[in-house]
């Protein structure tokens, strides 16, 4: 009796208030520049809101200012991390506006290296959530390490390593050099190899399950109200993806499985991308074995003036629906461009995430959501 | 504590789990090189800095126009013959974002870009370039592999 009135008079002498803090805009765990204003209970997170903008470059004014074909360099820089997929949202886009027809090895290269870039996106995103889970450096560093096999394959293709504009449009930039159908498949069995071992050292280790099973878990409903696209609307469980319902290029002639989560906590969002970068092995492996012969190239010079209308096409970008929305006054510049960027919405469900749990699990959840600035703030 | 004794032996054996693969990877091969002294080929396609070759160019302004960041600018006058030729052809580096557009759409592929990828400098003048000095990139060349 005597201790639990102590414990009580206790408790009022400590003054106890909420706390607020800034998370980053400068924090190696914001993967980029985002700050977290977060409202904490010792050490409990009551409230979060991130603050944008801080990377913003003003992309869809540029592009009012830009010929069609000038605007692909800049496309690159929205997500850095897959900027082919980027360039085939853009190039889709002004093709369909122009209702122009695309050579049939375009297609397939086209394929081919978006889905390339999807694993490369994949393991820097699988690295990185090991990185911020503690696993200092070494799943990182295999990431990097089997992303470079794809950048030096891309160097051969294109010429560049990270901002590649090598998708144009009606066409590609230059055909395959020869012997990289070789190489290409060279890397797909390198890498059937490499991703078991990323199951061994991370899926099913006991630290990364403690750290990330049960912890922010995306309900279907809470998914949906705020258009969370990508893995991390398939982590939980709900079966969307834009290359199956509404197949564009050729993906609707290739066989793979859309992976799905169970529960939607950040262990599903992890695992939905590794088993991606499977079934994306399998889409290139079709494709390479598929490749028709002809010319994909198309030229750089002629200026496009689509006749005025409004046009809006949404493609798989690894981290979810890309969606660019022109409108033409039949003018060789865009009336205006309009970018839906899929961090944006996936990064918009991060305070409903982490309400109630503990401050290390913001840096989870957030490295789980896998968002790229470049593309939140454009 | 018997979870804990559970969780401990768990979680070590995961953790010997683990370092069986990156003690795998201890015996691969390397898959670094030591960067100042060892430097790597550039591709064929590699898209360094914006070069010219001057007896090449026929002035058409295709490079100028397809820019996007506007970097390049030249200027052109009719000789005896009626043909142009280059007065000046500046190139500011501090701009340029390394598309190679303007490789691609030059007809006569007079304006390349080159295998020079060390571009760093402490004075920003270097960055604007003069493409008709036949020395303009010799400073930089010691970055080409040899």
């Amino acid at each position: 009796m005597e201790d639990s009135l102590s414990a009580q008079s206790m408790k009022k002498d400590i003054y106890t208030e909420e706390f607020l803090i800034n998370m980053g805009p400068q924090h190696p765990s914001t993967h980029g520049v985002l700050s977290l204003e977060c409202r904490l209970d010792g050490e409990i997170v009551m409230d979060c809101t991130p603050h944008l903008g801080y990377l913003h470059r003003s992309m869809e004014k540029i592009a009012e200012n830009r010929t069609y074909t000038q605007f692909i360099p800049f496309t690159d820089r929205l997500d850095y991390v897959a900027s082919i997929n980027n360039n085939l949202g853009y190039c889709m886009t002004v093709e369909k506006l122009l209702k122009m027809e695309v050579p049939e090895r375009a297609q397939y290269i086209r394929v081919i290296m978006a889905e390339l870039n999807r694993i490369a996106s994949h393991l820097i995103g699988i690295g990185a959530f090991a990185q911020d889970l503690g696993a200092f450096a070494t799943p990182l560093f295999y990431g990097f390490r089997d992303r470079e096999k794809i950048l030096e394959i891309f160097d051969e293709i294109c010429g560049n390593r990270l901002t590649y504009n090598y998708i144009r449009i009606g066409g590609v930039q230059s055909d395959f050099p020869e012997g990289l159908d070789k190489k290409i498949n060279e890397f797909i069995k390198y890498m059937k190899l490499k991703i078991d071992d990323y199951d061994q050292l991370l899926t099913n280790n006991a630290i990364l399950l403690a750290r990330s099973k049960n912890i922010g878990c995306l309900s279907k409903e809470v998914a949906i109200n705020y258009s969370i696209t990508g893995p991390n609307l398939r982590a939980s469980g709900i079966r969307r993806d834009i290359r199956k319902d509404a197949p564009y290029l050729v993906y609707d002639r290739f066989e793979f499985d859309v992976p799905l989560g169970a529960n939607g906590d950040a262990w599903d969002r992890y695992k939905v991308r590794v088993e991606e970068i499977r079934q994306s092995l399998r889409i290139v492996e079709q494709a390479i074995h598929a490749l028709p012969p002809g010319n994909p190239t198309s030229k750089a010079n002629r200026i496009h003036k689509p006749q005025a209308g409004e046009v809006y096409v949404r493609t798989e970008n690894p981290r979810g629906e890309l969606g660019f929305y022109i409108v033409s006054d039949g003018s060789a510049t865009p009336y205006r461009l309009k970018i839906r960027g899929p961090s944006f919405s996936n990064l918009a469900v991060l305070p409903e995430l982490v309400k109630g749990l503990k401050i290390a699990d913001i840096i989870c959840i957030l490295g789980s959501l896998d968002i790229v600035l470049g593309e939140i703030d454009r | 504590m018997i979870n804990l004794i559970k969780n401990f032996i768990t979680g070590s054996i995961s953790l010997l789990k683990g370092l069986l693969v990156t003690l795998k990877n201890i015996f691969a091969p390397t898959t670094t090189i030591q960067y100042p002294t060892q430097k790597l080929k550039m591709t064929e396609r590699y898209r360094g800095l914006v070069d010219l070759r001057r007896d090449k160019c026929i002035s058409c302004l295709q490079c100028v126009k397809i820019c996007p960041t506007a970097c390049l600018a030249l200027t052109s006058k009719l000789t005896e013959e009626k043909k142009k030729a280059l007065e000046s052809f500046t190139y500011n580096m501090e701009l340029c974002c390394f598309c190679g557009l303007c490789q691609q759409v030059c007809p006569t592929s007079a304006i390349y870009m080159n295998k020079i990828y060390e571009v760093t400098t402490y004075d920003r003048k270097k960055l604007y370039i003069n493409l008709l000095d036949p020395e303009k990139y010799v400073a930089w060349t010691s970055a080409v592999p040899k």
